[in-house]
């Protein structure tokens, strides 16, 4: 039932150019900021800014593409501080893809409560494929930067210039903005999201899975990750790999990443201290499933994927003792939407 | 741009952006028609603007026509008043001919919108020679744009020219393309009802309508309901609904017994959209028969059958009539004995339809049934349907029983109802769904507002409680706003004997085991929503005594979001005891300055930015109300 045969493709000219310039110039901005180990409150100005566009933004209404060009230097301004491995603490509520499922967005804040009052960390997929990708990812980026502490972001497979142009966000920002601006921001943006997070140090989150190039934690926190997502090596596997029944690696369907067995999984917890590695990227239709006898789980939060996959979402709150609770949802009810019509067109007659 | 003449500046924009590759770009020019119209002037726009859109209208996609069309409804005043309409009726006219419907439908629009602009005698010039060309065109889609524009003209010519447009219509109803046909259908009501309103206006007129101009109508009647399309034949029901108004305003009766007839066929026609359209407006057919008991009863059996239909769609659209269809049959003896006889069987097996949503739109309806069928039917017949409904795997049946559940109370009463219902409610707050739940969670300050506070105690107060601890947030938070609609409809010692302290473990009555379990971070924050929302709705002496050191407790929580609810819930302390106004103004700046503003000074210095960011906040707001 896995539509998600996304297959990589092959690189456009631009990001080799980039992936030599861009993490240069991040490093000299981060380097020429004095390190303080409390980040600057956000001036009055700004939040008043970031509300008005969250109240926009949830009334399913996109921001003007200037709006979307100050979110994202602000956004930048936040995620290039964070860590390849952001630290997170409990409780919080972890959730899947979303893919542009705005609706379904909304409606998985109304079961695991509002932002900030409940601290969320997805993992990545927040565009392509649903209609909404646009102010999904708006919506989500607008939380990051309102609320940094409360919410935090990880990329995805889709969050990448070359999927994006595949499976919808680069025509659905052509057909909302008339070019490719807002794409090209936001793409830039996704350079900056951190690829795992760490609860409590006890579960690793991540959108894909394993790679056979990291052994340990700390090896991840090396990579440099502000640049487009590789066609190989251990980022790209840490966005693309999958869990499978078959022991050690295998080669994926995918074209990307790998599959890795039940014996790396419990490998990488033992070296690594951890209790469970949580991920997504695959369409699962409880809207969670385990794997390798607990120590992985997947978790996915878009409900009725695509519109027609028939499938449960669901989100995992970490309390403060490391209990799990699974909450499963079902694609939010919108008033209005097509009912049967029994109209016959002209032509038909 | 320097270039331009100033004058010339406006159009030569819209020309411009007219010639953009996009689409979505010429549309918007199109979109500030107006405006340039505006800043032309009349005599420049009449001059320059329209010639240059007729041209247009002949050159460009649907998208920009549809605007276009639009736009100009409103021109007649931007031109300078009807004298220069010419023009612009030429271009609607244009319009108007397109085959792609939503071009046509705005240019008919259009053009209506400046007919009610003409004097007669302009009318007669200019529209009337234009809705006769049309309508004898040789294009169909010439034919179809002519039926919209009949409505502007019927009633406000002298009668022999009514005759000849009706003649003209005649024809269209009897028109080879049914497309055609279906246009002049969907219209025809239309007409008829501007025939009966020009008769109630003038019942003396000169011009009234006569026998004549009825028997061309009752013409098109009868080559509708035998049509072969059944998307034409369908459209006669609403035809039949108009004519049986016409009668009825003007006391006439004697032709309803064939009426009547024309109606009973179509209601059991063998096409189902027929029957469908006949089950959805078959209250509206009943009304026009109801003066007369014979006739009213001749309907009941058709209406049964139609419950009966094989087709779902018939039976969910006859569902909807039942209790404006009932409502009627109560008038006479004879009908009303029906409702039980014969009505509230088929209920019972309609109740229980393999379609769920025939089930849900009877849901809808027959809670409505009880004010007809009085108490005791109602509690005999009614509510063992209801019971059966409310326990649908279905949740919209569920959904609709509830949602309607006041106006079963205002018949039955309280107890009855909840004494019946009672179980069922019980097992849907606990339904899985959980909007389900929360539309139950809902209905409880209503419950409680009639069942009185022993009642609710005893049977319904430890569900509103645990609702509190559901998965679902928007549970928890409903359950929340539950507890402060129960608190206002209770009073405030009764919130804190049977609220507060139970959350906040005050009770001596409850066992450990029984106890709130603090440790868990979604238990503490909900407490700290509750306790919140209560605020506003009980006494000083309570705030002072248990929910402000609650509040404090707080401050030094482990979890950032606890921390930071706390400050806005300062802010919520102080609003609203400024506002009971029943705190003396010592008291409160004492209050506020030694204990609020010191804790919340406290947490302004804390580790993280959120809680630093709402302390700050609500010391503003607190200052701002002190001020």
């Amino acid at each position: 039932m896995d539509l998600d045969t996304d297959v990589p493709m092959e690189d456009v000219e631009e990001h080799q150019l980039r992936q030599s310039g861009q993490p240069a110039g991040a490093d000299a901005s981060a380097a020429s900021r004095p390190f303080s180990g409390k980040k600057q409150d956000l001036s009055l100005t700004s939040v008043n800014q970031l509300d008005q566009w969250i109240d926009k933004l949830s009334k399913c209404e996109p921001l003007s593409e200037a709006d979307v060009k100050r979110l994202c230097d602000m956004a930048i301004d936040v995620l290039q501080f964070e860590e390849n491995v952001q630290p997170v603490q409990v409780p919080v509520t972890i959730c899947g893809d979303v893919h542009g499922q705005f609706h379904d967005l909304i409606e998985l804040f109304k079961i695991g409560g509002p932002c900030p009052d409940t601290n969320y960390l997805f993992m990545g997929d927040y565009v392509d494929r649903g209609y909404y990708s646009v102010e999904t990812v708006s919506y989500l980026v607008c939380m990051k930067v309102r609320y940094p502490n409360r919410i935090t972001i990880l990329r995805g497979n889709h969050e990448s210039r070359q999927i994006t142009q595949v499976y919808g966000f680069y025509d659905e920002c052509l057909r909302k903005y008339g070019s490719a601006t807002v794409w090209k921001l936001f793409t830039d943006l996704f350079d900056y999201f951190p690829i795992t997070a760490l609860v409590d140090n006890k579960v690793f989150c991540l959108h894909g899975g394993l790679s056979p190039m990291i052994e340990t934690i700390d090896q991840v926190r090396e990579l440099n990750r502000i640049q487009e997502v590789p066609h190989e090596g251990p980022m790209c596997d840490l966005l693309w790999s999958d869990p499978d029944d078959r022991g050690g690696w295998g080669i994926s369907p995918r074209g990307a990443g790998f599959t890795f067995g039940q014996d790396i999984s419990e490998q990488f917890n033992h070296t690594n201290d951890l209790s469970l590695i949580a991920r997504a990227h695959q369409l699962v239709m409880e809207g969670f499933s385990w794997s390798h006898q607990e120590s992985v789980v997947t978790i996915f939060s878009a409900p009725n994927y695509c519109y027609r996959c028939g499938n449960q979402a669901a989100i995992m709150e970490v309390d403060e003792q490391h209990n799990r609770q699974f909450l499963q949802y079902d694609p939010s009810v919108r008033p209005g939407e097509p009912t049967v019509t029994r109209k016959t067109p002209d032509y038909f007659l | 741009m320097e270039n331009y003449n100033d004058d010339l500046y406006p159009l030569a924009l819209l020309m411009d952006e007219l010639k953009h590759d996009d689409v979505s770009n010429r549309v918007e020019a199109m979109e500030k028609l107006d405006t340039i119209a505006i800043a032309l002037g009349p005599e420049r726009t009449l001059k320059e603007l329209i010639p240059f859109l007729n041209d247009v209208a002949q050159d460009d996609e649907e998208e920009v026509f549809a605007v276009l069309a639009a736009k100009l409804g409103d021109f007649v005043p931007l031109i300078g008043g009807t004298a220069h309409c010419l023009p612009l009726i030429e271009i609607l006219t244009i319009l108007v001919l397109m085959e792609e419907p939503i071009v046509r439908d705005k240019a008919i629009d259009s053009l209506n919108n400046i007919s009610l602009e003409l004097s007669d005698a302009e009318l007669a010039e200019v529209f009337i020679p234009l809705v006769q060309s049309l309508s004898q065109g040789n294009w169909f889609s010439k034919k179809i744009a002519s039926c919209g524009l009949y409505k502007s003209v019927l009633v406000k010519v002298p009668a022999a020219a009514r005759i000849e447009l009706l003649n003209l219509y005649l024809k269209l109803i009897t028109d080879d393309y049914p497309m055609v046909r279906r246009s002049a259908a969907t219209n025809l009501p239309e007409l008829i009802n501007l025939l009966t309103t020009f008769t109630s206006a003038n019942p003396n007129h000169d011009n009234k309508v006569n026998n004549e101009d009825w028997e061309i109508i009752s013409k098109m009647f009868h080559h509708l309901i035998n049509d072969d399309q059944d998307s034409v034949k369908f459209l006669s029901i609403d035809v039949l609904i108009a004519i049986l108004e016409f009668f009825k305003n003007i006391g006439e009766d004697s032709f309803n017994s064939d009426f009547l007839t024309s109606a009973l066929k179509l209601i059991s026609d063998e096409l189902w959209r027929v029957r469908y359209t006949a089950a959805d407006r078959f209250s509206k057919i009943a009304e026009n028969f109801e003066s007369k008991e014979e006739e009213l009863f001749q309907l009941i059996d058709p209406f049964i059958k139609l419950m009966n239909d094989n087709e779902g769609e018939v039976r969910k659209a006859v569902c909807k009539q039942l209790p404006e269809f009932c409502h009627l049959l109560i008038k006479y003896k004879s009908t009303k004995a029906t409702i039980l006889s014969k009505i509230i069987p088929v209920l019972n097996d309609l109740s229980q339809d393999n379609q769920e949503n025939v089930r849900a739109s009877l849901a809808s309806s027959i809670t409505k049934l009880s004010p007809i069928l009085e108490r005791q039917s109602t509690i005999d017949k009614l509510l063992p349907i209801f019971l059966t409904m409310l326990k649908d795997e279905f949740p919209d049946v569920r959904l609709n029983i509830i949602s309607n559940l006041s106006v079963v109370n205002e018949t039955i009463g309280i107890n009855l109802l909840s004494t019946n219902l009672l179980p069922a409610i019980t097992e849907l707050a606990q339904d899985h769904k959980w909007r389900v739940r929360l539309a139950i969670i809902e209905y409880m300050p209503k419950l409680a507002n009639q069942l009185g506070e022993s009642f609710f105690k005893d049977e319904l107060l430890s569900l509103c409680m645990s609702w509190l601890w559901d998965p679902v947030f928007a549970i928890r938070d409903a359950a929340v706003k539950n507890l402060k609609e129960l608190t206002t409809i209770f009073g405030s010692n009764w919130a804190n004997s049977e609220i507060i302290n139970r959350l906040l473990n005050n009770d001596d009555k409850i066992d450990e085991d029984d106890k709130i379990d603090y440790s868990n971070f979604i238990i503490r924050i909900t407490c700290l929503f509750a306790i919140t929302s209560l605020i506003p709705v009980i006494d000083y002496e309570i705030i002072e005594a248990k929910i402000l050191p609650f509040i404090n407790s707080l401050i030094v929580d482990a979890v950032p979001n606890i921390r930071f609810n706390v400050a806005k819930s300062y802010l919520v302390i102080v609003e609203s005891l400024v506002k009971s106004n029943t705190v003396g103004k010592d008291e409160l700046h004492k209050l506020i300055n030694t204990e609020i503003l010191q804790n919340l000074e406290k947490l302004q210095n804390d580790e993280d930015v959120d809680v630093r960011f709402y302390s700050s906040k609500s010391i503003r707001g607190i200052n701002e109300i002190l001020a």
